[in-house]
């Protein structure tokens, strides 16, 4: 579009000057010439920067690509009253969009300013530290506001002075470095070693107005130790020399009037005689008063203390520190001796006045003589256990001891094991009457040959063997004994194991130790080893060793319970009874490779009448009893007609041949089985409107459109 | 059937091993795979190897008509499946791993661990191949998924009570049966799974065209075929001299689902007519020869196992795998 247009035509003849500039115009121009139509395209050249691009009723369709571009706003109205008006692109790669941050106050209008502004309160920054100090000097009120965690001023000038922390101050010392292998250390300028700070070495700083009077308000006093330096004091500029020097206590200040700046010198008039009457080195350098002791001195006994009881005066003179390394607080004195609370002073009970008597009096005044404890009672009765039967009227029973039941042999071991010789006699005795045991002596004798065995082993061992393997097969004898022996131990009999022809006790006894020891193996696995077999549902396989012998010996204590499915299925009759079902729920993503719409969600325990649990249980088609006469139906009747395949053409003329191992019978009627129907899915699932009532809109169909 | 396939037309040789398994490759049904308790898998071109051919000496050279072997397995190989772009196969065995293997360069391209037993079968499934369903000696069944990188089974299905010896896939259901003589069909678009008992240790399934008959071997020397819609039986296939007792032995159907094919405890393959039932012929895999009549009971030699059997979908051919190492491939004369 901004193809160079061509160049005018040159002027026409009529406006060509006239070459002569002595001949007149030979044309007469008429009225006034049109305005010159600047939109119109008359064909003159224009540069392209001044082409404008007009629609078809002249409006300007193309504004600059800055100036809101091709066809801008609603309809042209760029730059228009009605629309808006395009502002000059600015770039902003040297001129940066300036990251403003956000204030709350940015968005809120005057009232939440004004609420803002009400709630304000005036908190110290970050920096500084709580009011005053814990332990510090309380009258530091003012100054302990401005203390700040941070470095004072003192510290950051020492620091630019070249002082670091750790370091003494002072000249640097030229000296051989101290490492461990003193050998061949050269001499090295060091800076000189920090001098630890008596925190004791500190002087309180005053600072106090008019009137103020100390603690010459109370009567008595208590020197202070804060632990604390002062706040604005640079104790390790006082020097080492100072540290050595005994602790100075500040001289404490007086009443109104009188200070130490008034001191006139003269010694009469001492300005501290309101204070406590403490000598205090009122001036610097030599002490003249070695006789206080200084804290130094008594650090270095401090193993050996002796702590007089009755330093009560001089506790008050010296400085006192509770555990915590604090003074007491104001008005409190340290205990010097520890309160014995457990020697308490006990004080006699009151007196009873002589000739009182007590309004309430026992009824029974003899019954506090007569109560006594059963253990005396018993020391005091007289009666023996015959008597006290009689008194109780309990029948009595044969008063005898186990002496006189056991052997006399018995007792003579239990004597030589006891080492008591005035045991009684052993008489041997029988059970009196009326407690006989209901079965002779002999039998019960022979019980206690019968070994122990775990019910649950015993039938274990009696299922196994009616299953599959049993011990003594080659004496059939033996193995009834053994069966017998498990029964009784199963809980099924009760009667005593018999015993095989002219055998003696104790080999029967053997025998029977042995069946114990055998049943053993049949132990019901438990626990961890349970949890790794599955016992098996593969029947023996027919015609392999039939044990027909061994049926005969084993009394099953119980039918074992035999699927009717199985037996069913061993009958050839395949169909409703061998069939059943159970739900499962695949997972979606199964679903989804197999391009299958997913069963509606788990099949609800809803329709299920027994709410059962969901997944586990098969369900049978057919109940037992139906079953039952299915099975005798077909035995009377024959097995039902083979059905054909539904793509096989017509039915097989003659009944189908079966060959002779079959155990099914051929051809016959029809048993009353509804083959078309099968009740466990027709029961089991809920109407299919009843799904699509809850999971009709169910989204991922793309399956079903597929 | 008067076209039954009765004539050796080739041997595929070179296994140490009993085979195990047989699979005719997909659509042209050109190659036959093979695995065997040698640990190898070997591809086949069962026309290139003619029925007079003789296992190599050497155990490195190629007997004839094989194409590759494919070495991963660490036990012996018991099934083999081929997907349906002919350029996957799925083969399982004695080392509790399901193999995914790729055709072209003989590299396994996944293994799918999670069995606690050897896998007795393993077989693609679902839509585009896209899962394998697996069967196990440890009573499940997995489903494992080939397009996600998922080390996990998509599904595990652990209601076998026993060994689980076949599994098949069809449509939106997975059949699967075991030792403990049921065949359960979970159906996926119902959310129901369908119990058919059996009775006897199921070895082998096959499924009809239509999906509606399934062919079921089990150790009673029987084979059924069983309605899928009511759980009935059709028919039985059994014959005298037919034992199947103590292997797994697989069956089949051929011919467009007239012929049922199985093979045998003592080396015989048999025919049966899938309408009359009647034994059609016998084939004693060793002697690569059919066997007329009933008499003749041979001794059955340590390796007279026919454990395998697979029919050519597409073409008058069959193949039976034994004891000896040897798969005979069955055609007719023409």
């Amino acid at each position: 579009m901004s193809y160079k247009r061509p160049r005018a035509i040159s002027p026409s003849g009529a406006q060509k000057r006239p070459r002569g500039a002595g001949a007149a115009s030979t044309t007469i121009t008429l009225g006034t010439e049109l305005p010159p139509d600047e939109d119109s395209d008359d064909g003159t050249f224009v540069p392209v920067w001044k082409q404008t691009v007009t629609d078809e009723r002249g409006r300007r369709r193309l504004h600059g690509a800055f100036t809101g571009g091709f066809s801008a706003g609603y309809f042209n109205t760029v730059g228009s009253k009605e629309g808006w008006a395009p502002k000059t692109f600015v770039s902003s790669r040297s001129n940066r969009n300036k990251d403003t941050t956000q204030r709350a106050e940015d968005f809120m209008d005057e009232e939440d300013k004004a609420a803002a502004a009400e709630s304000r309160e005036l908190e110290t920054a970050q920096s500084f530290a709580t009011i005053g100090r814990v332990g510090g000097s309380q009258n530091d009120a003012l100054f302990g506001l401005f203390v700040t965690e941070e470095e004072t001023m003192g510290v950051k000038i020492a620091q630019k002075m070249g002082w670091r922390r750790d370091q003494g101050v002072g000249r640097k010392v030229c000296r051989p470095a101290r490492l461990d292998d003193a050998a061949g250390a050269t001499a090295h300028t060091f800076a000189p070693k920090d001098s630890r700070i008596m925190s004791a070495a500190k002087e309180e700083v005053n600072r106090k107005g008019l009137g103020y009077r100390s603690e010459a308000r109370l009567g008595a006093t208590e020197e202070k130790e804060p632990e604390d330096r002062p706040m604005l004091a640079l104790p390790w500029l006082e020097g080492p020399s100072k540290t050595k020097a005994p602790k100075r206590a500040a001289p404490k200040k007086s009443s109104f009037g009188v200070g130490v700046l008034n001191d006139t010198g003269s010694d009469d008039e001492d300005p501290y005689e309101l204070g406590p009457r403490i000598k205090f080195n009122k001036s610097l350098g030599k002490d003249k008063k070695p006789k206080k002791p200084s804290k130094l001195a008594k650090a270095g006994v401090e193993g050996i203390v002796f702590k007089p009881k009755k330093a009560s005066g001089e506790s008050s003179a010296r400085p006192q520190l509770s555990y915590d390394g604090k003074p007491p607080l104001p008005g409190f004195v340290l205990a010097t001796q520890i309160i014995d609370l457990t020697s308490k002073k006990r004080y006699p009970p009151p007196k009873v006045p002589s000739g009182w008597k007590a309004s309430k009096s026992t009824t029974e005044p003899a019954h506090a003589k007569s109560h006594q404890s059963v253990s005396d009672a018993a020391k005091s009765s007289t009666l023996d256990a015959r008597a006290r039967a009689s008194l109780l009227g309990e029948k009595l029973l044969s008063g005898k001891s186990v002496f006189d039941f056991i052997p006399k042999d018995v007792r003579d071991r239990l004597a030589t094991m006891t080492g008591k010789v005035n045991l009684p006699q052993g008489r041997g005795e029988g059970a009196p009457e009326g407690y006989e045991d209901p079965n002779s002596t002999k039998p019960k004798d022979l019980w206690t040959f019968v070994p122990i065995l775990d019910k649950g082993t015993a039938a274990a061992a009696l299922a196994k063997g009616a299953t599959g393997w049993m011990p003594y097969a080659e004496d059939p004898n033996k193995r009834a004994r053994y069966v017998s022996f498990l029964e009784l131990r199963a809980g099924l009999k009760a009667d005593l194991p018999e015993r095989a022809g002219q055998t003696s006790v104790s080999n029967w006894a053997k025998e029977l130790q042995e069946f114990a020891h055998a049943a053993e193996v049949f132990k019901p696995t438990t626990g961890l080893m349970a949890s790794r077999f599955i016992s098996s549902t593969a029947t023996s396989l027919p015609g392999s060793g039939s044990s027909t012998p061994n049926e005969n010996l084993v009394r099953r204590p119980a039918a074992r319970p035999q699927d009717p499915a199985e037996q069913a299925a061993k009958l050839g009759m395949y169909g409703p009874m061998t069939r059943s079902t159970f739900p499962f729920y695949p997972s979606r993503l199964l679903c989804k490779r197999f391009n299958v719409r997913p069963p509606p969600d788990p099949p609800s325990a809803d329709t299920n009448v027994d709410g059962a649990a969901f997944g586990g249980r098969t369900e049978e088609a057919v109940s037992k009893s139906a079953m039952d006469k299915m099975v005798h139906e077909v035995l009377s009747q024959g097995a039902p007609a083979l059905q054909r395949p539904a793509w096989v053409g017509a039915p097989p003329e003659q009944p189908v041949e079966v060959s002779e191992a079959s155990p099914i019978v051929p051809g016959g009627e029809h048993a009353n089985v509804d083959v078309e129907k099968n009740d466990a899915l027709t029961q089991e699932r809920a109407p299919e409107d009843v799904f699509k009532a809850i999971f009709g809109d169910d989204d991922d169909d793309d399956d079903d459109d597929a | 059937m008067p076209y039954f396939p009765t004539t050796p037309i080739a041997k595929l040789t070179g296994h140490t091993g009993p085979v195990h398994a047989v699979a005719y490759s997909s659509s042209p049904h050109s190659y036959i795979l093979t695995g065997a308790a040698d640990r190898t898998i070997r591809l086949y071109n069962p026309s290139k190897a003619p029925p007079s051919s003789v296992a190599p000496t050497s155990s490195a050279a190629y007997a004839p008509g094989l194409i590759t072997k494919y070495n991963a397995h660490g036990y012996e190989v018991l099934s083999i499946d081929v997907n349906g772009a002919n350029d996957r196969f799925v083969s399982t065995g004695g080392d509790k791993i399901v193999f995914l293997w790729d055709v072209q360069t003989a590299q396994t391209v996944r293994r799918f661990t999670g069995h606690a037993g050897r896998v007795n079968r393993g077989v693609f499934g679902g839509e585009g191949d896209s899962v394998i369903v697996s069967a196990s000696f440890d009573g499940t069944v997995r489903v494992w998924d080939v397009r996600s990188s998922s080390y996990k089974p998509l599904m595990t299905f652990s209601d076998a009570k026993d060994s689980v010896t076949d599994v098949l896939v069809f449509d939106g259901a997975i059949v699967s049966g075991s030792v403990d003589g049921r065949v359960r069909s979970y159906d996926l678009r119902t959310g129901y799974c369908e119990v058919d008992v059996i009775g006897y240790p199921v070895t082998s399934l096959t499924l009809s065209k239509k999906g509606t008959e399934i062919l079921v071997s089990s150790l009673d020397s029987t084979v059924r075929l069983m309605d899928r819609g009511n759980g009935q039986l059709l028919k039985a296939y059994r014959d005298q001299a037919f034992v199947n007792t103590d292997l797994r032995v697989r069956s089949t159907l051929g011919l467009n689902d007239s012929v049922v094919l199985s093979g045998s405890d003592d080396g015989m393959t048999f025919a049966w007519d899938l309408l009359g039932g009647t034994a059609l012929h016998k084939f004693r895999h060793s002697e690569m020869r059919e066997m007329r009549g009933t008499a003749e009971k041979k001794e059955k030699g340590k390796k007279d196992i026919v454990s395998a059997v697979a029919f050519c979908p597409s073409r008058r051919e069959w193949a039976s795998a034994g004891g000896d190492g040897n798969v005979v491939v069955w055609g007719t004369d023409s």
